[in-house]
């Protein structure tokens, strides 16, 4: 059985804003490219433009283990780490 | 057959109106939706010899098919419009696409349900267009208008929220400076040539899009499953690193050789403007939607007198380039002014500073004098550029004859273009590069041959140097193209060298025109990381068309065939174009003489043999070789009868 807990980590400083863990992740749960309803909103600088995902605890369910949005990014700012609890941990 | 039809939102500002019409799955498939099918919207609402700053002309924008999917960089937007630049010495204008990226407006406007934004008219006083779920408004921008476009764009992301797309015009636009464009997102040009000035003309200061609806493929299994495969190319390629930490600078090791204005070693160039000098300015590297390259730039000047200024988009080829051309050796004078103009002139950089460049070398020679400029001196100093720069974007005294391009200096001093000495002008706009260091390879053809010259993303694997016979033919060969075909573009002809550039020219236009209306970035093409079939594979798996390569290419054709005969009606014809006398005189750089060659450098081109190069690629569209016109057969082969019927064939 896959995991359903276990610890997402975001590193926001990697973030490029390129939008594709929202897109994979409302992708995956809803079947349609949806940014806004997916479980990430991603949190924008508007004086540097640094951007940063946002995990919406709610609504993301790790994917049973697999989660999309980790797959999604080619810069690494999404790791997930199997384990015994919940947790979202954001590294600047 | 596609599945579903795609919508268009019209905004018609005379009538202060706005709707929703729905296209149907027929009508779309020819054009492959998109730029494909908004050429087709220019051809029924333009009407022929309109003036383009007046109320008839028209501006659609169209998000590509792929655009808000997650596949290989899809983020790309075309506008096209009849274009202010004046392209003859008769004051003639082409109707242009133009394409640009960005990380939330053409998903915006997918999400909004407009895959097609239909401006008509022009406002009696400033407004931004505010695209949402509901369609269009039209919303007033009296707060707006003489603001920059960074302040705009930031205002209208602070009142519609941080997923809000912004394509902002700065004062320049508002001037009708003639060579203004658009900024999208902060991040990205859009429109040399002066989209921004028609926009300015309709009094639009911006266009802000949002939405909630989602975007569906019809084989999501296919889709993702292609779509990963082409992202892993991409993450495995050998120079990512080098891309993710440079961004569009990383291209600086071929840049530096094809672009060279010829008059720095190039060690001194390298070492005012190369990588290293780059990385002190570098602040982050910003992808657009679903990018996994990313080529945008935020920049810090970090000291001097512009220290702590920073900015946003690509300042790297526009600095390094014109810091050469007007002998600027300080990078960080020369990205202030790309920070000026992106931020709050929109003024297009490249053609700014090479009409100052002219103009000031004019003036020392005493072609032009001071009572030419209304008592301003030329001088060739960076005081000089900056108040010419600023000049231009509010039309203030020789500000006002720079603002209306290279044309104008013709006819009011008699300063014909086709004396400027770097890069080349046709149809009254400068090129971004030059065939002369560049070698004579199908990109630099595209600048003439299109109808707005610009390489609009026709890059192919030629854009790089030094690539091998095979590996230039094995692209070629994922087109899809019949084998006869691909024999004769690889045939060696003594006037072209190992292929023949004229009829590959005809090819790489097509698949530019299929990439455009899919929204894929040009940069994965040249780089050879996503192939034809590839893209066609995954047009039929988001839209239910089962197309081939070739098919995709066909279509292609059928897009560039409507917008030359667009550009027909507006009475262009083979004698415009015409490749600029610059190439063929050599340019004399440090290093030695530099003639036009072709792309293995076998020999220097001539004028009659671009001529026949010209003739191949007429042929090779079946468009007539001595007006450069499409054939009635060739529009009806195409399913354009109707094109053919107003007797342009």
């Amino acid at each position: 059985m896959r995991a359903s807990t276990g610890r997402l980590v975001i590193w926001a400083e990697r973030c490029r804003g390129c939008r594709s863990c929202q897109l994979a992740c409302s992708f995956t749960k809803l079947g349609e490219f949806n940014p806004g309803r997916s479980c990430i909103s991603l949190d924008r600088d508007l004086e540097t433009e640094r951007t940063a995902p946002m995990i919406k605890p709610l609504c993301c369910d790790l994917c049973d283990g697999e989660p999309a949005c980790v797959d999604a990014c080619k810069y690494g700012v999404i790791e997930f780490q199997p384990g015994p609890k919940r947790l979202i941990d954001v590294r600047m | 057959m596609r599945t579903s039809g795609e919508s268009v939102c019209y905004v018609d500002l005379t009538k202060g109106k706005c709707w929703r019409e729905e296209v149907t799955p027929e009508t779309i498939s020819p054009y492959l939706g998109g730029s494909g099918f908004g050429w087709a919207l220019v051809a029924k609402h333009l009407l022929p010899k309109v003036d383009p700053f007046a109320p008839e002309n028209v501006v659609i924008i169209n998000p590509g098919v792929l655009v808000g999917t997650r596949t290989l960089g899809s983020p790309k937007f075309t506008a096209i419009t009849k274009f202010p630049t004046i392209a003859s010495e008769d004051e003639r204008f082409y109707v242009g696409s133009c394409t640009g990226g960005g990380r939330y407006f053409g998903i915006g406007l997918k999400q909004a349900g407009c895959d097609h934004l239909v401006i008509l008219g022009q406002a009696e006083k400033p407004v931004t267009i505010h695209v949402t779920n509901g369609g269009a408004t039209i919303e007033d921008a009296s707060q707006f208008w003489g603001k920059g476009i960074e302040e705009t764009s930031v205002e209208l992301v602070r009142r519609f929220g941080d997923d809000t797309g912004v394509l902002a015009i700065g004062t320049a636009g508002e001037n009708s400076v003639r060579s203004a464009l658009a900024i999208v997102d902060r991040t990205n040009s859009l429109g040399r040539g002066g989209l921004g000035a028609i926009l300015g003309a309709k009094r639009v200061k911006a266009i802000a899009a949002h939405g909630t609806g989602g975007i569906r493929v019809v084989d999501p299994t296919a889709f993702t499953r292609l779509s990963d495969e082409l992202l892993e190319r991409a993450v495995n390629w050998s120079r990512r690193a080098h891309w993710v930490k440079l961004g569009l600078a990383a291209g600086w090791s071929t840049f530096k050789h094809t672009q060279n204005p010829g008059i720095w070693p190039k060690e001194r160039w390298d070492e005012l403007y190369g990588e290293e000098k780059r990385l002190e300015t570098l602040n982050r590297v910003i992808a657009c939607a679903s990018c996994p390259l990313s080529c945008r730039l935020r920049w810090v000047i970090p000291d001097g007198e512009f220290a702590g200024e920073p900015g946003l988009g690509s300042p790297y080829s526009k600095s390094a380039t014109s810091g050469q051309l007007l002998g600027v050796e300080d990078d960080r004078k020369m990205i202030h002014l790309v920070t000026e103009a992106n931020s709050l002139t929109g003024i297009d950089y490249y053609t700014t500073a090479r009409l100052i460049d002219f103009v000031t070398r004019m003036y020392d020679q005493g072609r032009l004098t001071k009572e030419d400029t209304g008592g301003f001196e030329l001088h060739r100093d960076y005081s000089t550029y900056q108040q010419l720069f600023r000049m231009t974007a509010v039309r203030e005294g020789f500000g006002d004859v720079l603002a209306d391009g290279w044309m104008r200096l013709k006819k009011e001093f008699g300063l014909d273009p086709q004396e400027y000495w770097y890069a080349g002008i046709c149809k009254g706009m400068d090129f971004i590069y030059d065939a002369r260091p560049s070698k004579f390879h199908p990109l630099m053809m595209t600048f003439f041959t299109r109808p707005r010259p610009h390489h609009g993303g026709s890059h192919t694997r030629t854009n790089s140097r030094n690539k091998t016979i095979e590996e230039i033919r094995e692209q070629v060969e994922h087109w899809g193209l019949p084998k006869g075909t691909v024999e004769r573009i690889f045939t060696e002809v003594a006037y072209s060298g190992k292929f023949n550039v004229g009829r590959y020219t005809r090819y790489a236009e097509d698949l530019m025109r299929v990439k455009n209306a899919l929204g894929l970035c040009t940069i994965y093409t040249y780089q050879a990381l996503i192939f034809a079939d590839d893209m066609a594979r995954l047009y039929s798996a988001a839209t239910g068309d089962d197309l081939s390569a070739g098919d995709l290419v066909q279509h292609g054709e059928r897009i560039s065939n409507v917008a030359k005969v667009v550009n027909i009606r507006e009475g262009f014809t083979r004698a415009d174009d015409r490749p600029p006398e610059v190439w063929f005189r050599p340019m004399e750089a440090p290093e030695g003489r530099i003639e036009m060659r072709d792309y293995y450098e076998t020999k220097a081109l001539t004028k009659d043999d671009v001529a026949r190069i010209l003739d191949d690629y007429y042929d090779e569209r079946g468009w007539d070789l001595q007006s450069g016109v499409p054939t009635r057969q060739r529009l009806e082969d195409l399913n354009l009868a109707e094109l053919a019927s107003e007797g342009v064939g």
